[in-house]
């Protein structure tokens, strides 16, 4: 009787122990697999998230040429199908790829878009008539506040970089171009000089000196401009590079250091296609002293089909003005209006009313004008996996890659 | 001691059960887990890279080995540099009945694209598919020279809702096939440069067509804004315009409102106005169009004489000759236009104007839209006047320069054999399985 209970017992606590055991290597198991399944579920989550804001344009259609938020977030162009992206949709996003900067004159903050120093446009965050979409509020249009966050980038796909390589007379240039995997070797290259005349007049004028060539077999070429002093004078290259449907762009502005004042061009309305063109004594930490005068020239330029640049008939009120650093003087800034659906390149010169040194800046209207990269959205750190996707788009004619970070925040406290 | 042999039985099959299913239920590799979607990922580069059609052209130059290694280094640098790539072009032909696709050519950066990969079909066709027309090109070999006045220092009017630009873009879009040589007039001084007999890219001044996309006002180069071209309100400049019209034997076309109504120079008249609050621009009034009719006459300089238009509303409709233009060149305005200034045909007698061609019905004894030769026997300079209301619908100034010129439009042979190809673009990642 002793050993049968003897035997019972043993059996009962082998039995239990290594049910136990097995429990726990199951259960290990399942847990693997339901954390794959929903990794798998999240990168088709990911995946789908990507085509429903690149392939619809939102609502209104033409959300990005409107003040107003919008009820429905996608960047498709409109006017066209497929992965082809508004110009002007990504502009009004709230980026965080800069700093916002502060303009006294609406006592508002303003995104900088931006790729380097020449090239820049400031939109509203919030001016009280113009709104950009922040991430919260696509978040909450997408369906996934609160239980995604997401990080949404369009990188031009390619990278042009243009180095100044000469000092004095002539101007010479490198300029390498990348793909996103390997160099645009043998690319066709279309390249304009946009050089700001040093005359006597009261407003700047500029020359445009354009060409075509090709990149070597490293993707790299040399430019050269007799006759132009590269320290001394201000100027813009915008450079095209094309190889079959693959185009990219790169700029390079160059104005004198000694010359350290500038037009700063901030949006005023998306829906009336209208750009305040400030003092930069004005924006950001604003100073009155000593005063300063800047009378500008401007011309609305788009890029023709063979990649030069083409001026149009731009609205002339305010296109060529004065503005100075001090409001009891007179206007510390002056209001353009562009083409309504015409992206393009807002080319101002300026000029210092007392020195008579010049410069250029170069605006972009359009995303793709000048390949701003931009990107929206939170910040996946703390969050153990993030799924990724991409796309290629094209932007203005320009060759995107849209890429989407997305993790799960719902149920997650995170892992750091 | 049988139970504890029974549980070592049990315990075996659980260890037996447990063995089994984790060799059954494989979990995937990482990589699996959360891919990137390389089926999306391939279908928007093949549609990149077709953007402007190249790619549909390559696939038909397989032989060309430059085209290829082009296509390949834009196909390399447009992925991300972890991927791998096949592309493979098949012929898609069901003539033989055994197969539809034929292996043509690939390339590849790998030899192996590894275990994970994912593939998009693209479908090309050749351009022998494409139903091309050829037009005839107008004044070839006399001229053909077809401009538009596109100035960047000039200012519209009467152009409602457009940019001069935009209409300028269009009618090089509509015309531009049917011309040897489009030159877009850029600013006022290429306008100087042709009114003083220079071309600006080595094309034909004489018999050449001139479109005029600031509506009501007429672009004036600022060497042209003084005496004696300034003379009532510069009516002498649109005199002196009608000379030149008449020695070059050129077609000005108006293509809305009161014809040169204004002059517009946004330096010369940057601080004058057009008495609508639109500066850069001078009001000549009816004096204008008078002056450039006696200017085409070969008359002597003046504004006096019978305005050309009553400036009243009238309904006009498509004459029989544009309707069929209409069809033949694919364009179709609206049938029913609304003309307010509608020229009187009186000017027909005092300006020795024959009709080329009604664009639209004359109603009453005036004509809303007509294409007006001058000379007898010999064409010495035509007006074309659509003196619709705004906003200006550049198609019925196609319209009325193809009636009256009428190209020839030739279809092109359609040619049904190695049309379409199919492009399969294989993606894997690289680095690991």
């Amino acid at each position: 009787m002793a050993s049968a209970s003897l035997d019972h017992m043993l059996a009962l606590t082998i039995f239990i122990a290594s049910l136990l055991i097995f429990i726990a290597f199951f259960t290990q198991s399942m847990q693997t697999a339901i954390e794959y399944q929903q990794h798998n579920s999240m990168s088709t989550k990911t995946s789908d998230l990507l085509d429903t804001v690149l392939l619809n344009p939102g609502l209104p259609m033409y959300w990005g040429q409107n003040d107003t938020e919008p009820v429905g977030f996608g960047l498709q162009d409109p006017e066209f199908n497929e992965y082809s992206l508004s110009s002007f949709s990504p502009l009004r996003l709230s980026v965080g790829t800069q700093p916002s900067v502060h303009y006294a004159a609406k006592n508002a903050y303003y995104n900088n878009f931006t790729a380097g120093s020449g090239g820049c446009l400031l939109t509203p965050i919030d001016d009280g008539n113009t709104k950009s979409v922040s991430y919260q509020l696509v978040a909450e249009l997408l369906g996934i506040n609160g239980t995604y966050g997401f990080q949404l980038t369009l990188t031009p796909t390619v990278d042009i970089e243009i180095e100044k390589t000469s000092t004095g007379s002539p101007l010479q240039f490198s300029v390498n171009a990348y793909g996103s995997g390997f160099v645009l070797a043998n690319a066709n290259v279309t390249y304009s000089l946009i050089v700001v005349n040093q005359d006597g007049n009261q407003y700047p004028s500029w020359s445009i000196i354009s060409s075509k060539t090709s990149t070597d077999a490293a993707g790299s070429l040399q430019l050269s401009f007799p006759g132009i002093n590269g320290e001394t004078r201000s100027y813009a290259l915008v450079v095209y590079s094309y190889l079959y449907g693959l185009k990219g762009m790169g700029y390079y502005v160059h104005v004198p250091a000694s010359f350290t004042k500038t037009v700063v061009p901030i949006v005023d309305s998306f829906q009336n296609h209208a750009i305040r063109l400030a003092h930069s004594d004005t924006v950001g930490a604003v100073t009155t002293f000593p005063v300063s005068e800047l009378s500008y020239n401007t011309s609305y330029a788009i890029v023709t089909e063979e990649y030069t640049l083409r001026q149009v008939n731009l609205d002339p009120t305010n296109a060529t003005a004065k503005i100075t650093n001090d409001l009891n003087i007179s206007k510390t800034y002056k209001t353009l209006t562009l083409p309504a659906n015409n992206p393009g390149i807002l080319i101002v010169a300026y000029k210092d009313t007392l020195s008579g040194q010049v410069g250029i800046e170069l605006v972009p209207w359009g995303l793709g004008s000048l390949a701003f990269p931009v990107s929206l959205g939170g910040n996946s750190k703390g969050y153990d996996w993030v799924t990724t996707d991409i796309r290629q788009v094209t932007i203005g004619g320009i060759a995107y890659q849209a890429t989407l970070n997305l993790w799960r925040i719902e149920g997650h406290g995170g892992s750091s | 001691m049988i139970r504890t042999i029974e549980v070592l039985l049990v315990i075996m099959i659980l260890s037996g059960a447990f063995i089994a299913a984790s060799y059954f239920a494989v979990l995937p590799s990482p990589r699996e887990v959360s891919p990137i979607n390389l089926r999306r990922l391939s279908f928007t580069t093949l549609q990149m890279l077709d953007s402007n059609y190249d790619l549909s052209k390559a696939t038909f130059e397989t032989d060309d080995s430059y085209t290829w290694t082009r296509l390949q280094i834009a196909l390399s640098a447009s992925l991300p540099a972890n991927v791998l790539y096949n592309l493979t072009v098949y012929d898609i032909d069901d003539s033989s009945g055994s197969e539809l696709y034929h292996y043509v050519t690939s390339i590849s950066n790998a030899e192996s694209l590894g275990e994970t990969t994912d593939v998009s079909a693209y479908t090309v066709a050749s351009s022998n598919v494409t139903f091309n027309v050829t037009p005839q090109k107008i004044g070839e070999g006399t001229g053909g020279t077809l401009y538009i006045l596109n100035c960047s220092d000039a200012n519209g009017w009467w152009i409602t809702g457009y940019t001069a630009y935009s209409l300028a873009q269009d009618l090089y879009d509509l015309l531009s096939p049917y011309f040897v040589k489009t030159v877009m007039i850029q600013n006022t001084s290429q306008l100087a440069t042709i009114l003083s007999g220079s071309p600006i890219s080595g094309e034909t001044l004489q018999n050449a067509v001139i479109i005029n996309t600031c509506g009501e006002a007429v672009p004036i180069p600022s060497s042209y804004c003084t005496t004696p071209y300034s003379q009532n309100n510069y009516a002498y400049y649109s005199w002196y315009l009608g000379q030149k019209v008449n020695s070059y034997n050129w077609t000005w076309a108006s293509i809305v409102g009161y014809p040169f109504f204004y002059v517009s120079n946004t330096d010369a008249f940057s601080s004058g106005q057009n008495n609508w609050g639109i500066y850069g621009m001078q009001q000549t009034g009816g004096g204008g169009s008078i002056a450039f009719l006696r200017g085409l006459d070969s008359q002597t300089y003046s504004t006096s004489g019978t305005a050309v238009t009553d400036s009243k509303t009238r309904q006009a409709t498509l004459s029989q000759a544009a309707l069929e233009a209409c069809n033949y060149y694919g364009l179709y305005p609206s049938q029913t236009q609304t003309s307010t200034r509608a020229l009187s045909s009186a000017i027909q007698a005092t300006y020795h104007l024959s009709i080329g061609v009604n664009v639209l019905d004359p109603v009453s004894s005036y004509y809303p839209g007509t294409l007006y030769t001058h000379g007898t026997t010999t064409i010495t300079g035509s007006f074309l006047a659509l003196g619709l209301t705004r906003t200006p619908d550049v198609r019925m100034t196609a319209l009325g320069l193809l009636s009256y010129y009428h190209p020839r439009v030739y279809a092109s042979e359609y040619t049904a054999t190695n049309t379409s190809r199919m492009v399969v673009l294989q993606l894997g990642l690289a680095g690991g399985s």
